[in-house]
């Protein structure tokens, strides 16, 4: 699934991590905006983007700390209840960082985690995306990526399933010429 | 505190911390890319030249300082190959930079061509001209050469590959017509279609009409 052009993938390395300099760098102040020459001293504390991070990490200079949506506040709350913590304000791609980051980290009960988290607002998402008609529900502002993706999987098949019991029409207009046809003549004012 | 000036030093701190967001590294080629995944799925938003050419522009500002950052190394007498000190992670910096928006560029231009190649199979040989005005010109050029190969392959074959997408039950089919097409060679006989009239003619024929937008099946 993962390859070079997948959007995604590029976008999750843009969630900020925060690290810590093991050494300095030179000629690139502008990653710390605390700093006053042009580079980065050893032991600054800096946020980076997560494709940045990881290959520093892998490179030894600079040290990676778990991000604050595995935090243990966090976990509190979705050992609470699951379905209502709102995941996309922490991170939309809490899952997929999640995973990148398990083996940087010394952290390890992250992976049982999301685990967690993931089976039980499966469940949810599931249920909910059944009895979904019509505009988008206030929830699906709280899925990651990944969820929504899920919902919109679930919604579209149970749409085609009773677009199939039903019958109709199976020749559509291309999708990208416009949703709404426009009206080829002006709508007559009704009649008595 | 004078509220007024409260208010002012808040749209200064956003409009800083705006800069610092978009200075981060990487972070305009991301921007490109945000803006491809925000569409729904199979559809196209306008090139955008103004940003593709900034995030060049910023790849050769990286190129630069890791040039410079290496003959700073290299000045001081020490190994390229070993050397671990503050330039060298400068310099690594810089390099993953570039690597990055490279693969930001790359992933851009390789997603819109894949929806521009789809196209050809939904509306045809020619593009509508609002979807044209979307395309860049190398976009349009690549349309054109990938329509032209589809239709010298469909040629060699003779047969349309891009009608029956959907296995069609009958071979005839009833369409309402939604706009003025009119007259309309089918087979022998040619047929005027008119706004709202209603025909009984050949899958094959009414295909191209329905995924236009110009007429739809007409179902009791």
């Amino acid at each position: 699934m993962l390859s070079y052009y997948d959007i995604d993938d590029i976008l999750l390395g843009e969630e900020p991590i925060s690290v810590v300099f093991q050494i300095g760098a030179n000629g690139v102040g502008l990653l710390d905006p605390g700093s006053e020459t042009n580079n980065v001293e050893k032991s600054a504390k800096v946020d980076l983007p997560f494709w940045l991070a990881h290959e520093l990490f892998l490179r030894q200079a600079v040290s990676i700390n778990v991000p604050s949506c595995y935090s243990l506040k966090t976990r509190k709350e979705i050992q609470a209840d699951a379905a209502c913590v709102d995941l996309r304000f922490r991170s939309p791609y809490f899952y997929e960082l999640g995973c990148k980051l398990l083996p940087l980290v010394a952290d390890k009960s992250i992976g049982p985690f999301l685990r967690y988290t993931f089976t039980s607002r499966y469940k949810e998402i599931l249920c909910k995306s059944h009895s979904i008609t019509g505009a988008t529900p206030k929830f699906s502002s709280k899925l990651t990526k990944e969820e929504s993706l899920l919902l919109e999987a679930a919604r579209s098949s149970m749409v085609a399933f009773k677009k199939w019991r039903v019958g109709g029409s199976r020749l559509e207009k291309a999708s990208i010429l416009g949703r709404k046809r426009k009206p080829t003549m002006p709508t007559q004012p009704s009649g008595p | 505190m004078n509220p007024i000036i409260k208010e002012d030093h808040l749209h200064l701190w956003l409009a800083k911390i705006k800069i610092i967001c978009l200075k981060m590294f990487g972070r305009r080629a991301s921007q490109l890319l945000r803006e491809l995944a925000s569409c729904e799925p199979g559809q196209l938003t306008a090139y955008n030249t103004d940003t593709f050419e900034q995030v060049i522009k910023e790849c050769n500002e990286h190129n630069l300082q890791l040039q410079s950052l290496i003959r700073k190394i290299e000045d001081a007498n020490l190994d390229i190959q070993t050397t671990r000190n503050e330039d060298h992670f400068g310099a690594v910096i810089h390099h993953l930079s570039l690597a990055r928006n490279k693969r930001g560029l790359m992933s851009y231009m390789y997603n819109r061509a894949e929806i521009i190649q789809s196209l050809r199979w939904t509306i045809g040989p020619v593009l509508p001209l609002e979807i044209q005005e979307k395309l860049n010109y190398s976009e349009e050029e690549y349309y054109k050469n990938h329509s032209t190969a589809i239709e010298a392959y469909m040629s060699q074959l003779d047969l349309d590959l891009t009608v029956d997408m959907v296995p069609p039950k009958d071979p005839y089919i009833r369409v309402k017509v939604l706009d003025d097409i009119g007259e309309v060679c089918l087979g022998e006989h040619t047929i005027s279609l008119t706004p709202q009239s209603l025909h009984f003619i050949k899958r094959v024929d009414a295909e191209p009409f329905i995924l236009q937008g110009l007429m739809e099946e007409f179902l009791e």
